[in-house]
């Protein structure tokens, strides 16, 4: 039986690889570093865990009561009283509450204390603004029912008739966002996203030192399709790829329990994203002179793509611009698809678009990567 | 008997620019063939060609009865390349680099275990066979080099500087089993800027430069082309035209020029024996201060050929 010499070039560069053992500890440690600590940093669990919401307010005043029954019933907050201010704002500081609540008595103006770049901070912020939201519409309503000339025992009532009948009402459709995952069930896709892409350029590398030593002309002279050599050198690059995404989804799912949603979902984006990475490898592989620079450049340029693309920090936190501009890059289509996967009830009808973006980026960047590699490779 | 190689007319520009004009030759089975070229003679481009890595304008290649250009596999396989470089995986160990020259060049899988142990009692590198290449000597890396352009047990190997920057055991070694590898048979097209190497290995020797081919033939039929004529290198103090002009006339000189300010070269016949003639010709006209013959040689021949001018 004869081998295929893509096969050969496979093994032999997968071997290559295996052997570089500061690859090794990009690929295989410290994509989990990243996500335990970013994660822990951003609300430790995988799924839905409550977020620490602190509150200052005296339980006296009726509205105070009211926004903190609300907040209370939230199903994503866990209310947490505090003694005072101070306390509050070193706790939002140091991390130990999402975000912090004061009441002040006899007012109906509160004081949301969070930091901007958290994430569990965002979320909490939605919660908190939507149980705020129950009670202004409670209050005024009584203010109104109350300025239509109904006394205050009366328009309570008419309240609390409006709010029985909008049980009765059946909602058929939704389109509001749901808040951006926290902690492990957040970093692990956007680590996924950012190593396989820092990772694929990274072992680039091993590509400019093969057109460098003269070693890819020289198969060329073997009795091998042009085609067969450049195949193989690609799929070397999208197996490293793949390899990154698949122990980080494994690993962070039986340690993390992270749950990546729907298989074929999450296999069409992480395969379509890994092959926009191969493509940037070979590009990097086929553009650079010295086999350094793939090494020099990669890690950074993987780090600004990922933060445009929200995998350093939640998009919300960006704000709009930044978010407009990270969508000019895979990252950002990846990490919308891979945390609309992670909801539940979701498949891959609801990734096509991205699914086909990343997808168009990456066929033009092998289109381009592969011409530009091959005529590198034509001379001795 | 057939020709292992037959390149004809082959050509190749580069934007106008001609690298390679109508090159031929052949090899035959068993035959060493030497490239001689300054840089930038069109050596590189003719066996980018001849190795199917640069399609030529104009002309065909044929090795082994497969031609290149229509069937590039089976003409693939016919030959062994040794490139300049030391084109092997640094970071695999010589086995396993010969292993994977194995696979590219589609030998069976059962035969590859015993055609690799071969090959490296070949390139007598058996007891460093599991050592990464990175840890090979510059002899080594060369030997092992050759070993993976061996493999496939090709009809022409394909020699680019073989033996740069070795020490001298590894060059002898080197050379000693092209010598045994020409002996059982195969076809060797070796370049070197090391004339001694040539004038040893190869049978037949083309000068090229300027992307032609400026000579061709065996050693002697090269040396003759310059006459077979010693050259007389002397330095001389005191007047050197009037001394030139005597030297033009004396017998057996058939070229007398001053090469710099008190320098004159002469060409000649049997310059050694000529030598007191000229000493006693220039005498009260002006001193030899130094004199030099040089036997006519293949560098000779190559300086005359393509001129002493430095090429980068």
């Amino acid at each position: 039986m004869r081998p295929h010499p893509v096969l050969a070039l496979v093994a032999a560069n997968l071997r290559r690889h295996s052997r570089d053992r500061v690859g090794l500890f990009f690929i295989v440690v410290m994509p989990f570093v990243s996500i335990i600590f970013v994660g822990m940093a951003l609300g430790g669990g995988a799924a839905a865990a409550r977020l620490p919401v602190g509150v200052v307010a005296q339980e006296s005043d009726p509205v105070a009561a009211a926004v903190l029954a609300e907040l209370r019933a939230h199903p994503d907050l866990e209310i947490k009283t505090v003694g005072g201010e101070e306390e509050l704002r070193a706790g939002v500081r140091g991390g130990a509450l999402a975000a912090g609540v004061v009441i002040p008595p006899g007012s109906t103006r509160f004081e949301l204390v969070m930091t901007q770049s958290s994430g569990s901070g965002m979320a909490a912020r939605s919660a908190v603004d939507a149980s705020v939201g129950r009670v202004a519409g409670v209050i005024e309503a009584t203010r109104a029912a109350t300025s239509a000339g109904a006394s205050p025992a009366h328009a309570a009532e008419l309240v609390r008739r409006a709010q029985a009948a909008s049980a009765d009402v059946e909602v058929v459709g939704s389109d509001t966002a749901s808040a951006t995952p926290r902690g492990f069930a957040y970093t692990a896709p956007a680590n996924l996203l950012l190593f396989t892409f820092i990772n694929s350029m990274a072992v680039a590398a091993a590509l400019v030192e093969s057109r460098r030593i003269g070693m890819l002309p020289r198969a060329f002279t073997a009795p091998v399709r042009r085609g067969a050599v450049l195949f193989g050198e690609a799929l070397s690059r999208f197996l490293v790829a793949a390899a990154q995404a698949v122990l980080i989804m494994v690993v962070s799912s039986l340690l993390f329990g992270v749950s990546w949603g729907e298989p074929f979902g999450v296999a069409a984006v992480v395969g379509v994203f890994a092959l926009v990475a191969t493509g940037a490898a070979i590009l990097m592989g086929s553009l650079v002179r010295s086999s350094a620079q793939p090494s020099a450049i990669g890690p950074p340029l993987g780090i600004v793509l990922g933060m445009l693309g929200g995998c350093l920090w939640p998009a919300e936190a960006a704000g709009p611009t930044l978010d407009t501009i990270g969508h000019l890059f895979p990252h950002a289509w990846g990490m919308d698809a891979l945390l609309t996967l992670s909801r539940p009830g979701t498949g891959l009808g609801d990734v096509l678009l991205e699914v086909a973006v990343l997808g168009l980026m990456a066929a033009v960047l092998l289109s381009l990567s592969l011409v530009l590699f091959s005529r590198r490779t034509r001379t001795l | 008997m057939t020709d292992t190689l037959t390149c004809a007319n082959l050509s190749k520009s580069y934007g106008g620019v001609v690298a390679v004009r109508d090159v031929g030759f052949t090899i035959a089975p068993g035959e060493a063939y030497g490239l001689l070229g300054p840089n930038g003679a069109g050596k590189t481009t003719t066996i980018s060609m001849l190795v199917g890595l640069l399609k030529p304008d104009t002309g065909t290649v044929v090795v082994g009865g497969a031609d290149l250009s229509a069937d590039p596999m089976a003409a693939k396989a016919k030959i062994g390349y040794v490139p300049q470089e030391i084109a092997l995986y640094p970071d695999l160990t010589g086995r396993e680099n010969l292993r994977f020259f194995c696979r590219l060049f589609g030998l069976p899988r059962k035969a590859v275990r015993a055609r690799v142990e071969e090959v490296l009692d070949l390139v007598g590198l058996a007891d460093r066979a599991d050592a990464k290449l990175d840890t090979y000597s510059g002899g080594m890396k060369r030997r092992i080099n050759i070993g993976a352009a061996l493999l496939h047990r090709p009809e022409l190997l394909i020699l680019d500087e073989p033996t740069v920057g070795v020490d001298p055991q590894s060059r002898k070694s080197i050379l000693d089993g092209l010598e045994r590898l020409v002996a059982d048979g195969m076809a060797l097209l070796y370049t070197s800027h090391y004339m001694e190497e040539v004038e040893r290995v190869c049978d037949r020797i083309a000068i090229v430069d300027h992307g032609s081919i400026v000579a061709e033939g065996t050693r002697h039929e090269l040396v003759a082309l310059v006459g077979g004529a010693d050259r007389i290198e002397l330095t001389l103090d005191g007047d050197v035209d009037t001394a030139l002009a005597k030297l033009r006339g004396l017998g057996g000189v058939t070229e007398a020029v001053r090469t710099a300010a008190g320098s004159v070269r002469l060409i000649a016949e049997g310059g050694r024996y000529l030598l007191p003639s000229v000493i006693s010709t220039v005498d009260g006209i002006a001193a030899v201060t130094a004199v030099e013959v040089v036997e006519p040689d293949l560098e000779a021949t190559f300086l005359h050929l393509t001129g002493n001018t430095l090429r980068d």
